[in-house]
């Protein structure tokens, strides 16, 4: 079965069916189906994460640079005045991603541990001063996207983009999608050899496996989901900017991969989803939102060791 | 670029590698000494140019200030190593990051509550404001060259403690086995505490220093902390010498790529450090 | 003799000015277990090593089946057929045993690029995973998580992995290592079996099982060579008491 823990198929009963209908109960109140948008967009983007550092044992900080790179890869592919398919562009950014995933994990998948840390936020932050001192791509403001995209497949138009449901609904489509994609990644046997990287790269070499060629695959394919997200997102409002590819950016997808449990997948939804709400929550509490963020992930840190997925499942087998 | 703009920005460029060494020092001899990656150590820095700001605006004396701010700095760096570091100790990198992201909030909402979000500035210490002048047209602001006396002193001093006293061998021998300084017997935690606080305090103490150059801003922090990632990568995690190297290295090359390379001027230190790993992963001094 | 399976020519590690390992031409026959003994720092990790492609020789040659692989990518080592066990126990603890095994068969199975077949729905590669287990006498500890089986267990684990990877030679690093008796017993009946069928090199520190097992001893003092011989040769040889004894070191 392809998901296994008891907790993950709860999760995913309760959570998609309430997603499904959540647009009938938000009654077409659109700031908040936009907002949730962003959310869906956000956690397919953690999730691409949680496989590189939950599943794969690779730490980066520098993930976000894809999340950026999705959207400016759009602005810079795509004509100006035309609105293009949806899936064919899809493709090419995935494509186009992946190239260069490639030759930055090269570079970034010869070093480990603390290394990557710093290198994968370096190279991210190159590609950030890249943008943001280019007159070409607005600078730190960004460029504009005016048009979105049509999504007809096969004749049959599917969604339609300006309409904020529709879009809603191809990110629920979306997420559950990058969802089963990694679980059947995780259970295949590519993903036997990547559990054994993980877990004891030395003997797996012993076993005749080259390990590099293993983490850059892996590394390619997260970098390439984690640019369909950034595609998404920039669609969303119709911009992209460098605080896209932020280091910020990040660092906050690492905080919600904590909170929600490394390693799981689903995590990754609960955490983006636990973060948002504690953020919104505290942003309407004080302006000084960053001081009680900051004290709750000190705190998550030092006590919630696995995270809520680990929590839940904790609770599930206490019950069983 | 004549002679004497060449001149000038050599001197620019060595006195930003200075500067740099000086927050690069602190971040490299924790992790090599205690094994932390500290993200939150551009917020020292940070707060060093804050403080110095707060205090001159109140004492109207830069010499004064500067001491309160270091004295503060230590302080802060004693406290949060004895509550939060130490819960690190045993705890896998990702922990690490995290923790010290979350103390970047912390910091950066600190800084806007206590002093708000609006740039600041303080003006260069009137009996270092003068300028010396190269030729007819151009000079040097003795303030920079202040500065830059001052960094090296420090490292002077720096490289003094870790060869020559009691401490700096405890330093070394931590860098080069844990373990081992642990089952002599030595007080480690004190070591720690130490170690950590004179890093905190040389970050702070470097932004003292920026404080009447640049513009004291939220956020200055972190761009800071990258440069000092590349340093610290470039010259190979926890080595001190490398620190050293390629914080001049990193200044020089960064000042004379904004004249000759405008267009591409903050990127050219980045591709920098991508050509050193490619030939050596782990840094020019590694061991 | 056999067929020669490895075989070395004047291999040399150097670690700064130490010389680990000085000059070691020695040929390791297929059919055969032979082992490598010596007192502590004599090399012989270091010697099996090099022969499993973790360290790079210094000087000298490495050959498989006449071939030189000395230059060759650590863990094209394994893909030759060289398969080792470590001395530390070396596997995955959260996965099964029976998991453990399936990683090591998989490489020789191949598909390890295949992303969309799951990896417990292929009986072939299980039956090899579960043979090599049954092999080692593991068979009824395959659904068990590796880091909940006693330490014996975990060290015929170890060789299990080796032989689920369907290799020709067997470089075993101190496989009783930490054992009871009962357990090397179990071990040493195990090794008398699988040396009809590989050609293994034993670095083992219990002389006892290293007399009653082996074809051919090598000695080793220093780094360097010292004698290769039959279990008798090697009993009687004067110089080989006198390299334990000489150095105060007893026999292990």
């Amino acid at each position: 079965m392809l998901f296994q823990k008891r907790s993950e198929r709860l999760f995913i009963w309760i959570f998609f069916p309430l997603m499904l209908m959540m647009p009938l109960f938000l009654d077409g109140n659109i700031f908040y189906i936009n907002k949730l948008s962003s959310i869906l967009i956000f956690a397919l983007f953690v999730m691409s994460l949680d496989y590189l550092v939950g599943r794969c044992g690779l730490i980066t900080l520098g993930h976000a640079m894809f999340y950026g790179l999705g959207g400016y890869i759009f602005y810079i592919i795509a004509p100006q005045n035309e609105a293009v398919n949806f899936w064919v562009y899809t493709f090419y950014i995935c494509v186009i991603s992946a190239a260069i995933a490639l030759i930055v994990g090269f570079l970034v998948l010869r070093t480990s541990g603390i290394y990557m840390i710093m290198i994968t936020l370096a190279i991210a932050q190159m590609f950030f001063y890249y943008f943001s001192d280019s007159m070409e791509f607005g600078g730190i403001d960004g460029v504009f996207l005016y048009l979105k995209p049509e999504t007809s497949f096969l004749g049959i138009k599917m969604f339609d983009l300006d309409n904020p449901t529709h879009f809603y609904y191809l990110c629920l489509f979306s997420l559950f999608n990058t969802l089963v994609f990694f679980k059947v990644i995780m259970a295949s046997k590519f993903g036997r050899v990547v559990d054994a990287t993980r877990e004891n790269p030395e003997r797996t070499t012993a076993l005749g496996y080259n390990v590099f060629v293993f983490r850059l695959a892996s590394y390619v394919i997260a970098s390439a989901l984690g640019a369909y997200a950034g595609y998404l997102f920039s669609m969303q409002y119709g911009f992209v900017n460098p605080s896209m590819l932020s280091w910020q950016t990040s660092g906050t997808a690492l905080v919600m991969l904590i909170l929600g449990g490394m390693g799981s997948i689903y995590g990754a939804i609960l955490g983006t989803f636990a973060y948002e709400g504690l953020h919104y929550f505290f942003e309407h509490l004080t302006e000084h939102w960053m001081l009680f963020m900051g004290s709750a992930i000190i705190l998550m840190v030092i006590l919630l060791k696995k995270g809520i997925a680990g929590y839940i499942e904790k609770l599930l087998e206490k019950r069983s | 670029m004549t002679t004497s703009l060449f001149f000038i920005q050599l001197i620019n460029g060595l006195q930003y590698g200075l500067l740099l060494f000086l927050i690069a020092s602190g971040l490299t001899l924790v992790f090599g000494v205690m094994g932390i990656l500290n993200l939150a150590h551009g917020s020292m820095y940070m707060v060093g140019a804050y403080l110095a700001w707060y205090f001159f605006t109140h004492t109207d004396s830069f010499l004064l200030s500067a001491i309160i701010s270091a004295v503060i700095a230590l302080s802060i760096g004693i406290l949060v190593e004895r509550t939060l570091i130490r819960q690190l100790y045993h705890r896998n990198h990702l922990d690490q990051v995290l923790l010290t992201i979350g103390m970047i909030f912390v910091f950066n909402a600190l800084q806007s509550l206590l002093w708000g979000n609006d740039p600041q500035g303080i003006k260069v210490p009137d009996l270092l404001s003068g300028s010396i002048p190269l030729t007819d047209t151009l000079s040097y602001p003795v303030y920079r060259i202040f500065v830059a006396v001052i960094c090296i002193l420090l490292a002077a001093a720096l490289y003094y403690t870790i060869n020559k006293t009691r401490l700096g061998m405890l330093i070394r021998a931590g860098e080069s086995n844990r373990e081992m300084v642990e089952c002599l017997g030595i007080n480690i935690s004190r070591l720690y505490t130490i170690v950590f606080a004179i890093g905190v305090m040389l970050a702070a103490i470097a932004g003292v220093l920026s404080a009447p150059m640049v513009s004291i801003v939220p956020g200055m922090g972190e761009h800071v902390l990258i440069a000092c990632f590349v340093v610290v990568v470039i010259g190979g995690m926890g080595s001190i010498k490398g620190a050293f190297v390629a914080a001049l290295l990193v200044g020089i090359v960064d000042t004379f790529a904004a004249v000759l390379l405008p267009s591409i001027a903050s990127m050219v230190v980045y591709i920098l450090m991508a050509l050193i790993l490619l030939v050596k992963p782990k840094g020019l001094f590694s061991n | 003799m056999s067929q020669v399976m490895i075989e070395t020519e004047g291999l040399c590690k150097h670690w700064g000015g130490l010389k680990a390992l000085d000059d070691i031409s020695l040929t390791f026959a297929d059919k055969e277990l032979h082992s490598i003994v010596g007192p502590n720092g004599a090399g012989k990790s270091t010697l099996l090593n090099l022969l499993c492609g973790t360290y790079k020789p210094t000087s000298g040659r490495i050959l498989h089946k006449n071939e030189p692989i000395d230059s060759i990518k650590p863990y094209a080592f394994a893909r030759r057929g060289i398969g080792r066990s470590f001395q530390k126990t070396n596997i995955y603890p959260s996965a099964t045993c029976l998991e453990n095994c399936a990683i090591a068969a998989q490489r020789y199975m191949g598909g390890s690029f295949n992303f969309l077949k799951p990896r417990n729905k292929e009986p072939v590669l299980l039956h090899i995973a579960e043979e090599a287990l049954h092999k080692v006498g593991l068979g009824h500890r395959k659904d068990t998580v590796a880091a909940a089986v006693s330490y014996g267990e975990q060290r015929q684990l170890e060789i299990a992995m080796v032989l689920a990877t369907s290799p020709c030679v067997l470089l075993l690093d101190e496989p009783m290592a930490g054992m009871g008796h009962e357990e090397s017993a179990l071990i040493i009946e195990l090794l008398k079996q699988l040396k009809k069928e590989y050609c293994i090199v034993l670095v083992e520190h219990d002389m006892d099982a290293v007399f009653e097992l082996s074809d051919l001893i090598t000695v080793m003092v220093n780094g360097q060579h010292l004698v290769t011989g039959t279990v008798d040769a090697v009993r009687e040889d004067p110089r080989v008491k006198e390299a334990y004894l000489g150095q105060g070191d007893e026999v292990y």
